[in-house]
């Protein structure tokens, strides 16, 4: 009976690896973010190499392979995010986002820039009220 | 030949197809891409060769593919590390 469970936990495994490797070579490099795809597409991999662990009795390895596996996924795409993803792709670093002028709670930094700046109205308002220093003679 | 054995074959083929796969996906432009097939590429053999001790009775496979594993996992943070560089 053992012996049946543990040919279908390595038939899947095998199923789910092959799939996995067909996903990865279809995978069109033209797709946008495409190397977080096929990152993706290696955490079913390590899924199914986990399973046929289970399945050839090495439980510790297993283990060992459960926690490790999102480790290195995880900094493979922090990698590239932080390098070639952000330096080639500058725009990504950037987001549009509609500012909403009528909320009293959210102060967009356009309208606050632009009321700081030399030529705004506030500052040539200001400019009607002078500021009176007091001159000390130190010889007094 | 019983079931179990026919399934230990195939899971061996599906690894090496899986192998081409990465070896193929390690060719791409970027260098993370490099390293994720490389990465495949160890996790890959070390199940074969588990796979492999079971069927032939090899000596010290669960202690090698252990160290592949583990080593690999290593060698592939430490990479990324370095690719990553400094927080801006």
């Amino acid at each position: 009976m053992i012996e049946y469970i543990q040919s279908a936990l390595l038939i899947i495994s095998a199923i789910l690896i092959i799939i996995s490797a067909i996903g990865l070579i279809s995978l069109s490099g033209n797709t946008k973010n495409a190397v977080y795809g096929r990152i993706h597409i290696v955490g079913v991999f390590d899924i199914a190499c986990i399973i046929a662990m289970i399945g050839l009795g090495q439980y510790l390895l297993a283990g060992i392979y459960f926690i490790i596996a999102p480790f290195t996924a995880h900094a493979i795409a922090n990698a590239y995010w932080k390098k070639e993803d952000r330096e080639n792709n500058s725009d990504l670093v950037t987001v549009e986002v509609e500012p909403d002028y009528d909320n009293p709670f959210i102060h967009p930094r356009d309208k606050f820039g632009s009321l700081e700046s030399e030529d705004s109205e506030k500052l040539k308002a200001d400019d009607r009220f002078s500021v009176a220093t007091l001159e000390i003679d130190e010889g007094e | 030949m019983d079931i179990l054995f026919i399934a230990k074959y195939v899971l061996v083929i599906a690894l090496i197809i899986m192998m081409l796969a990465a070896l193929r996906a390690s060719a791409y432009k970027s260098t993370s891409m490099g390293l994720l097939g490389s990465s495949v590429v160890v996790v890959a053999f070390a199940m074969a060769l588990l796979v492999g001790g079971d069927i032939y009775n090899l000596e010290f496979f669960k202690d090698i593919s252990l160290a592949l594993i583990f080593f690999g996992f290593v060698g592939t943070v430490a990479f990324a590390a370095v690719l990553g560089g400094e927080d801006k």
